[in-house]
């Protein structure tokens, strides 16, 4: 697989990722199907208590919602460089080539980790860019960091602007976060998965627990 | 300022960042022919190049300068395979058929008959068996998938495979414009299959490209902005192959076909054996 590359952001991206990886070793025994590609957590984990507003204005409680359909989460912000639309982009061609069956099973959900700038409608216009069906979800950060600390991932930081931009820079998970169909957080998907992994992995979480 | 281009992961920016390698590669390939020319003509003095010749090396510079350079480089190693590929066109098929083409004939002997050693391994290299198997095992190694995963990501690679395709291309049309070593067998119609021939072959990993449901490349699946949908720029990464490989034999298979017919109308017609019998 290829390796994230040098730049800023990628650095940015490498340290999330491995501050995720020590957070995952402190758990103990396994619970993951066999073959998937996705990085299973070592114990599953309930959902977050996070209720949010989605881009039509209605709540949406991401306890509540997730059973009874596998729900992908990703925390991130539409105006992120690199990582944000890489991994929503391979995500999204996966989810375009699956099986009518597989697809009603899973529903995407984008956690806005900038909410000022992600109003409803940049988060809807950036969103409706991959598919339509996809819910985001804004909200106070403080919310956010907690959910993110109930699923052993790091918290959102905003870092100063660099390169002559005004615009700031929000460090952020790069994982998109499965949660099965009994609600529990299942797997993690880093940057670098592939829509391959992903065309691997739907259909065995939509059939799983 | 970076040595060669390579994939990297960061957002594009049209920030001007010129490659020093490939600044290098031309002021040195400049500088050889130069001293080539001073050499023949300090030789013969009375011998004059054809003005065409010095006109096609500077279009296979501008060619490799365009190709490997920013922007194009980057955008070829980090955001488009369509890019890549018109970058391989370039420098791995048309460049090094123009700076083949610059040289004049005695450029060529010089070469056939220079240090122990190096002829034999032109001859072995150059003939046109071989020729097709270097450029055409050269060419799918160099797009294999895992290949380019592996070695774009770092400028060594990058640089690796760039020289690979500008010395394969070179060894691909050697027996096709060089006229030495001297190849009876190897005649414009001969010259005209192997072209054709290459012209309509599929490779593999360009089979892969155009008829793949996933993106075989990491490297253009996994680029950030301005990338494109990574399928449709791989379909037409392996459209441009196939069509762009073979409008460049087609190209040379008029020229070869040209420059026949221009040698066999100066031929003088061949002597009357004298057996016609009368009625």
């Amino acid at each position: 697989m290829w390796r994230h590359g040098r730049g800023r952001l990628g650095r940015r991206a490498s340290q999330v990722a491995a501050c995720a990886l020590v957070v995952g070793a402190s758990c103990s025994a396994p619970a993951a199907q066999e073959g998937m590609r996705g990085t299973p957590f070592e114990e599953p984990l309930p959902a977050p208590a996070l209720r949010l507003a989605d881009t039509e204005g209605n709540s949406f409680d991401l306890r509540r919602q997730a059973p009874g359909v596998v729900t992908l989460v990703f925390f991130g912000y539409t105006s992120c460089p690199d990582v944000c639309p890489i991994q929503m982009a391979t995500l999204a061609a996966a989810y375009r080539e699956l099986e009518p069956e597989v697809k009603n099973g899973i529903r995407v959900v984008f956690v806005s980790t900038d909410p000022d700038r992600d109003t409803p409608e940049v988060l809807r216009a950036w969103l409706d860019g991959f598919d339509r069906s996809f819910v985001g979800l804004r909200g106070p950060l403080g919310e956010i960091n907690e959910a993110l600390a109930d699923l052993l991932l790091p918290g959102v930081v905003v870092l100063p602007a660099g390169d002559g931009s005004d615009a700031p820079l929000v460090g952020h998970p790069s994982a998109i976060v499965a949660f099965g169909k009994d609600g529990l957080a299942r797997y993690r998907y880093p940057f670098g998965t592939r829509s391959a992994d992903w065309l691997h992995d739907l259909p065995r979480l939509v059939q799983g627990p | 300022m970076s040595w060669w281009c390579f994939a990297q992961q960061e957002a594009w920016t049209w920030t001007w960042r010129p490659l020093l390698g490939v600044w290098i590669l031309l002021a040195a390939l400049g500088w050889a022919y130069r001293r080539m020319l001073t050499s023949l003509r300090a030789e013969d003095p009375d011998w004059r190049l054809e003005p065409w010749r010095p006109t096609l090396f500077g279009a296979g510079l501008f060619l490799l300068w365009a190709s490997l350079d920013w922007p194009m480089g980057p955008l070829g190693a980090s955001y488009f395979a369509s890019l890549h590929m018109v970058q391989f066109l370039a420098v791995g098929v048309a460049a090094p058929a123009l700076l083949l083409l610059a040289l004049p004939a005695r450029a060529f002997r010089r070469l056939g008959s220079g240090s122990a050693g190096v002829p034999s391994i032109l001859a072995a290299a150059s003939h046109p068996l071989s020729a097709f198997a270097i450029f055409n095992v050269t060419m799918t190694v160099t797009h294999w998938p895992s290949v380019v995963d592996s070695l774009m990501p770092t400028q060594f690679g990058s640089f690796l495979l760039d020289g690979a395709w500008l010395a394969a291309g070179v060894v691909f049309w050697w027996p096709v414009i060089a006229p030495v070593p001297h190849r009876p067998g190897f005649s414009p119609l001969a010259k005209i299959g192997y072209l054709a021939l290459n012209a309509f072959l599929i490779r593999p990993p360009f089979a892969m490209l155009i008829f793949s449901e996933n993106p075989i490349y990491a490297i253009y699946e996994l680029a950030p902005p301005p990338a494109s949908s990574a399928i449709d720029d791989q379909q037409l990464a392996g459209v441009i192959m196939e069509i762009g490989t073979a409008w460049i034999m087609f190209a040379g298979v008029t020229v070869v076909f040209w420059r026949w017919m221009r040698a066999e109308a100066g031929r003088p017609p061949a002597p009357y054996s004298g057996d016609a019998s009368t009625g």
